[in-house]
C-alpha cells in the first residue's frame, strides 16, 4: 500500500513538475539497503500523528548514502533530514546547509556522557546522535597461551608489546595487528592509543589544535615501535582486513568496536579488554557517533526534525543499537529493566565511556584524517622522526580546523 | 596457404594466449573463490609451520577448503531481493544508451570521416575535450539540469547523461574506421548517380560493420560502467536501479558480504559476455577483398 | 526575401560539403550542448570563485586567480604532475604493446578463437570496483595469491603486501590499470586488423614476405590510424583514472600513488569544496588538451612519412 502511494509520488514528480518536492512530504534518507521494521514502525506513526503529510523514506547503500544527501543539498534539493556521520556536522553547520536541532533536558541527561560532545559545535547541537561506538582490545588466548604468555589484560603500553613480542617470536602469527591504510578507521586506531596517553587533538572551546605535543610524539613512536611485531606491510591494510587476518589467526589481537565479537570466527578463544594505558596517561577509548540531520530548507523542517527526534529516542533507539550491536547511546538502564549490555563483553565497551574522548570536530574532516594518516604511514615507512611528523601533521590540521 | 602455421608456432600461439588470458582472468580466481567461501573464512593463509617455508603444496592449498561451497549464489538473491531486475536495467539501460547514441555517432563520425570543412578540427576537439573532464565535478550541475527537465528518477536520468558522454569517443573511434574504407567505392556509387545518404547507407554501413561493432561494443560497455555514477545521483526508484549501484547493496554497516558481492557480480558479467560472444563473430577477416579490383 | 536565401544557399562545392557534414554533425553537438555544455561552463566559471558546499546555490565569491595560484603553487604539485604524466605514459604504453600481441594473437587461424577472444574480454565488462577489489585480494601480504607464490618460490621471506611501499604500490597500481585498459585496446586493435584488405597480404606471400614483415610493413601502417586514435583516448582515460588508485591505495602509501586526479578529489571533491575542484577540473583539462595537441602534431609529421589512407577532399 505504501509503495503504491509512494509510486504515484514519484510519478508526479517525474512528470516534470517545476517545484522540487511535493509540499506534504518528508523525504529522508536513511543508510542500508532496506528499511529497518522499527523505523517503519515510527514513520507509521508519524503518518498517524500528521495525516496528509507522507514519509518518503529512501533507503541508499552504505558507501553512497552520506554522498547523495549532500549533494542534493549542495544543488539546492535537499531531503528534509538524513543519516549522516557526525564527522560532517561542522562542516555542513557552517555552510548552512542543517539547522541546529533542539534537544530536551531531559533527553540530554539520557545521552551517555560525551555523546553530544560529537554532535556539538558553537555551543549548538547539530544532529540527533543516532549510531554510537567505543573500542576495545580483542586477544586471541589461543595464540598468546601457545607463545608461553598468561592471556591477561595488559594494563600499559609496555605489557602491549611484551605480549604482541611473544606472540611473533614464538608463534607463526603477527604479535598485533596494525592499520595504516589512509582509511578513517586507521584515524581512529591512532586516536584510541592518543586519548589513553593523554594527548588530545583540538580544543573544542579555544580552536586550536593542541596535536603537536609530548604526549602525540610518544603515542605516534610507539606506533612505530609496535610495526616492528605488526603483521608485514601495515600501510596495506585497514581494519576490515585485520579483521580477516585475526579470523585466520595470522594476528595475535587488534582494536575494534563491539561488533567484533560477531565478527569473529566461533573456534577462536578471545578475551576483550580495555585500551591500555600510555605511559602518560590512562585507559580511554574513542567516542564515534553518525546522526540524524534535519537539512534547512526542505518542505517541511519542522516535522522533519520531529521525525528525526522521534527516530533517535525510545524503542526505535535501543532496536537499532541492539540490532546493530553498538555500544549503546543512550542510558538505557534509566528506561527500561533490562538491557542488552549487561554482560562482560559489552561492559569492556560501555565502561569506558566516561574516559574517552569525541572524534574531533572538525570542518575540513577530510585534512584531519589526511594529517594523521600521514604521519601513520611516514612513521610506519621510516619518512622521518616522531617529531617532525607530528609537527607536520599538525600544519595540515591547522588548515582544517 | 598462408594461413598455416608449423607445430612450433601453434604451440607458441597458444602458449601465448594461455598466458594473456591467464593475465586477463587472474582476479577472477580470486573473486571466484572468494564466493564460494564462507564470510568468516573469507581468507586464508596456507598453513607454514614455524621455521618454514611455504612448499607448493601449501600454495595449492590454498584453491580448496572444505568449507566452501555455493551458498554464496544461493544467498545473494536472498540478500538482495531485487539482483534479477538490476541485471535486466544494466542490460536495458546499457542497450538503449548504444543505440541512440550510435544514431548520432554514425553520421557524424562519417562527416569528420570523409569531408574537409569549416571548423572540423575545433569542433572534434571539443567533442574530446568533454572526455577530459572528469564526471565528478559535471556532476552537481547536470542534476540541476535534469531536475530542471523533470527527468529525474526515471530511465532517462540515467540514458540521458549516458548518452552525452559517450558521443565524443564513439565519433573519435569510429572515424578512424570509417576513414579505411577506400573512397573509390563511393565515387563508383556517385558514378552511377547515388546520391549521398544513400551512399552512406547502402554502400558505407555494410563495410563498416566491423568498426560498427566494436564501436557498439565499447559504447554498451561503456554505458554499463557509467551507470553507477549517474544512477546513484539522479534516480531514487529501486525499480530502474542498474547492477553496479545494486552491487553496493552487499555493503553492510560494518561488514561487507564480500562472497555474494562477488558472487553478483560474477552472475552479472555472464549476460554481457554471451552478447560479446555472440557478436565477435562478425569480426572476420578481409572484408574490402575483391570489392575493388585495381 | 529571396535574396536572403540566396545569400544563405551554398554557392561553392566546398560550401556544400560543409553544410552537408554539419548536418550530419548537428544532431550529436546538439544532444552534447544540450546536456553538458552548461554544467561544463558552470564548472569553468567555479573555478573562479571560492565556492563550497554552502555557498554553491549563491554566495560565493569571485576570488580571480587565487585558486589557480594554490593549486599550482602548492609544494607537492610538480611532483604530482611529473607522477601523473609518468603513470599515463607508462600505463598507455603497456596497454598498446600488449593490446597489439593480444590482437595479433586473437587474428590468428586457430581453432577457438572466438571463445579466447570472449575471455579477453570480462576485465573491461566487470564493473571497475569489483575487477579492483580482486587485484586488492590479489596483492594482499597474507592472503594474496601473488605474495603467496613469492613465497612459495623462494623470491620472498615472508608475506608481501604489494601495497605497502611506495615503489610496488606505484607500479601495482599501474599493473592493475593496464589489466582494465587491455582488452578494449585489443578488440580495437583486432577489429582494426581485420579490416586490412587481405589482398594486400597475398600479394606479400606470393612475394616471399615473412609474417614479421607482413605485420611491420602491412599490418602496422594499415592500422596505425586506430592505434594513433586509441591511445590518444587511452591517455585521457589514464590520466583522469580516478577508481584504480583509490580502491588499491587511496593515493598512498605518502602520497606515492598520488596523481592528479586524486590530489583533486582528497583536496577538494571530498571536502565539497566546488571552486577548488573545479579549478583543478580545468588544470587537468589544459595540461591535456596541450598534451593532446602536442601528440596529434607530432604524428602529423609522422604520418605523412608513413601515408595512410585518410581524409578523401
Amino acid at each position: 500500500m505504501k509503495n503504491i502511494k509512494k509510486a504515484i509520488l514519484l510519478a508526479f514528480i517525474g512528470a516534470g513538475l517545476m517545484a522540487p518536492v511535493q509540499a506534504e512530504e518528508v523525504h529522508a534518507i536513511i543508510c542500508g539497503g532496506e528499511i529497518r521494521p522499527a523505523d517503519q514502525v515510527v514513520f507509521d506513526a508519524f503518518e498517524a500523528k500528521y495525516s496528509g503529510v507522507k514519509v518518503n523514506a529512501e533507503a541508499v547503500p552504505w558507501g553512497t548514502c552520506q554522498d547523495k544527501s549532500m549533494t542534493l543539498a549542495a544543488a539546492g534539493d535537499p531531503v528534509g533530514l538524513a543519516y549522516i556521520g557526525s564527522r560532517t556536522l561542522k562542516q555542513l553547520g557552517r555552510s548552512g546547509l542543517i539547522v541546529p536541532v533542539d534537544i530536551s533536558d531531559e533527553m540530554q541527561a539520557l545521552y551517555q556522557p560525551g555523546v553530544l560532545a560529537t554532535v556539538s559545535d558553537g555551543g549548538q547541537f547539530w544532529g540527533y546522535p543516532h549510531a554510537f561506538s567505543t573500542k576495545a582490545l580483542f586477544i586471541n588466548c589461543g595464540l598468546v597461551e601457545a607463545a608461553g604468555e598468561a592471556c591477561v589484560a595488559p594494563r600499559t603500553w609496555e605489557g602491549l608489546y611484551n605480549m604482541a613480542k611473544a606472540v611473533n617470536d614464538n608463534t607463526s602469527a603477527a604479535g598485533i595487528g596494525l592499520a595504516a591504510r589512509d582509511f578513517d578507521n586507521t584515524m581512529h586506531q591512532f586516536l584510541n592509543y592518543l586519548y589513553s596517553n593523554g594527548g588530545t587533538v583540538s580544543n573544542a572551546d579555544t580552536g586550536e589544535i593542541t596535536f603537536n605535543s609530548p604526549e602525540t610524539v610518544e603515542t605516534l613512536a610507539f606506533i612505530g615501535k609496535l610495526a616492528g611485531v605488526a603483521q608485514e606491510g601495515p600501510s596495506g591494510y585497514e581494519r576490515s582486513q585485520l579483521t580477516q587476518l585475526y579470523n585466520d589467526g595470522q594476528i595475535g589481537m587488534y582494536i575494534n568496536g563491539p561488533w567484533g565479537g560477531g565478527q569473529h570466527n566461533d573456534n577462536i578463544a578471545e578475551i576483550v579488554v580495555p585500551v591500555p594505558a600510555g605511559p602518560s596517561g590512562s585507559s580511554g577509548t574513542l567516542l564515534i557517533t553518525d546522526s540524524m540531520a534535519v537539512f534547512k530548507g526542505s518542505a517541511n523542517e519542522d516535522l522533519a526534525m520531529e521525525l528525526a527526534q522521534m527516530m533517535t529516542s525510545g524503542e526505535a533507539q535501543y532496536d537499532l543499537d541492539m540490532s546493530w550491536g553498538l555500544t549503546p547511546i543512550l542510558q538505557y538502564e534509566k528506561m527500561r529493566d533490562d538491557v542488552y549490555y549487561s554482560t562482560d563483553y559489552w561492559q569492556t565497551f560501555v565502561e569506558p565511556i566516561g574516559r574517552g574522548g569525541p572524534e574531533p570536530m572538525f570542518e575540513d574532516f577530510k585534512a584531519l584524517q589526511a594529517g594523521i594518516n600521514g604521519a601513520i604511514q611516514g612513521i610506519i615507512l621510516g619518512d622521518g622522526s616522531a617529531a617532525d611528523l607530528v609537527a607536520e601533521a599538525s600544519e595540515t590540521l591547522a588548515e582544517g580546523l | 596457404m598462408m594461413d598455416k602455421y608449423s607445430l612450433l608456432q601453434k604451440i607458441g600461439i597458444y602458449t601465448s594466449i594461455a598466458l594473456f588470458i591467464t593475465f586477463m582472468l587472474l582476479p577472477f580466481v580470486e573473486m571466484f573463490i572468494a564466493s564460494l567461501r564462507p564470510l568468516t573464512h573469507l581468507f586464508s593463509r596456507p598453513e607454514v609451520p614455524v621455521g618454514e617455508t611455504m612448499s607448493f603444496v601449501d600454495f595449492m592449498s590454498r584453491f580448496w577448503s572444505d568449507k566452501m561451497s555455493f551458498q554464496a549464489y544461493r544467498d545473494m538473491w536472498v540478500t538482495v531481493p531485487q539482483l534479477p531486475r538490476y541485471i535486466f536495467n544494466s542490460v536495458f539501460l546499457a542497450t538503449a544508451v548504444t543505440f541512440i547514441s550510435l544514431c548520432f555517432v554514425i553520421p557524424a563520425a562519417y562527416a569528420y570521416a570523409r569531408f574537409s570543412f569549416k571548423g572540423k578540427s575545433v569542433s572534434l576537439t571539443l567533442f574530446l575535450a568533454v572526455n577530459m573532464f572528469t564526471g565528478a565535478v559535471l556532476l552537481i550541475p547536470l542534476y540541476k539540469l535534469l531536475r530542471m527537465y523533470g527527468l529525474l528518477n526515471t530511465y532517462w536520468a540515467m540514458i540521458i547523461p549516458g548518452v552525452a558522454f559517450l558521443i565524443p569517443q564513439g565519433i573519435w573511434l569510429l572515424k578512424t574506421f570509417l576513414e579505411k574504407i577506400p573512397y573509390e567505392l563511393e565515387e563508383a556509387a556517385f558514378v552511377d548517380g547515388a546520391s549521398r545518404l544513400y551512399t552512406l547507407r547502402r554502400v558505407i554501413l555494410p563495410l563498416a560493420v566491423p568498426g560498427l561493432i566494436v564501436v557498439g561494443i565499447a559504447i554498451f560497455i561503456g554505458a554499463y560502467a557509467q551507470q553507477f555514477l549517474f544512477a546513484i545521483t539522479f534516480n531514487q526508484n529501486r525499480d530502474y536501479m542498474p547492477l553496479p549501484a545494486g552491487i553496493f547493496e552487499f555493503i553492510g554497516y560494518q561488514t561487507v558480504l564480500w562472497n555474494e558481492m562477488m558472487a553478483a557480480s560474477l552472475v552479472g558479467v555472464l549476460p554481457v559476455l554471451f552478447i560479446f560472444l555472440f557478436m565477435q563473430k562478425h569480426l572476420i577477416a578481409g572484408l574490402t577483398s575483391g570489392a575493388v579490383k585495381e | 526575401m529571396s535574396n536572403l536565401i540566396q545569400m544563405f544557399k551554398p554557392k561553392t562545392k566546398a560550401q556544400t560539403t560543409t553544410l552537408f557534414a554539419w548536418a550530419l554533425i548537428a544532431p550529436a553537438a546538439l544532444v552534447m550542448f544540450w546536456v553538458v555544455v552548461w554544467p561544463l561552463y558552470e564548472t569553468f566559471r567555479l573555478s573562479f570563485t571560492n565556492s563550497t558546499l554552502g555557498t554553491l546555490m549563491g554566495g560565493a565569491e569571485y576570488v580571480g586567480w587565487e585558486n589557480y595560484e594554490k593549486a599550482i603553487g602548492g609544494r607537492k604539485f610538480p611532483s604530482i604532475v611529473t607522477r601523473t604524466f609518468y603513470w599515463m605514459f607508462l600505463s598507455v604504453g603497456l596497454k598498446v604493446v600488449l593490446g597489439l600481441i593480444g590482437a595479433t594473437l586473437l587474428a590468428s587461424n586457430i581453432r577457438g578463437r572466438g571463445i579466447f577472444r570472449a575471455l579477453v574480454m570480462p576485465p573491461w565488462i566487470v564493473p571497475i570496483a569489483i575487477g579492483c577489489f580482486g587485484w586488492l585480494w590479489l596483492y594482499n601480504g597474507h592472503f594474496g595469491l601473488l605474495s603467496n607464490f613469492a613465497e612459495m618460490a623462494g623470491i620472498t621471506d615472508g608475506p608481501y603486501s604489494f601495497l605497502a611501499y611506495k615503489q610496488s604500490a606505484f607500479y601495482s597500481a599501474v599493473v592493475t590499470d593496464v589489466w582494465i585498459g587491455t582488452p578494449m585496446v585489443t578488440l580495437f586493435f583486432l577489429a582494426a586488423m581485420q579490416g586490412v584488405p587481405r589482398d594486400l597480404y597475398e600479394a606479400a606471400y606470393v612475394d616471399g614476405a615473412s609474417r614479421w614483415y607482413r605485420f611491420r610493413r602491412i599490418t602496422m601502417p594499415q592500422i596505425m590510424p586506430t592505434v594513433i586514435s586509441m591511445a590518444l583516448l587511452s591517455a585521457i582515460w589514464t590520466f583522469n583514472s580516478f577508481e584504480i588508485i583509490w580502491i588499491l591505495t587511496e593515493g598512498g602509501p605518502r602520497g606515492a600513488t598520488t596523481t592528479l586526479i586524486i590530489d583533486t578529489f582528497k583536496t577538494a571533491i571530498f571536502s565539497y569544496k566546488f571552486g577548488a575542484g573545479a579549478t583543478r577540473a580545468v588544470l587537468v583539462c589544459l595540461l591535456l588538451g596541450v598534451f593532446s595537441l602536442i601528440y596529434l602534431t607530432v604524428l602529423g609529421w609522422v604520418g605523412k612519412k608513413y601515408g595512410y589512407a585518410g581524409v578523401q577532399k
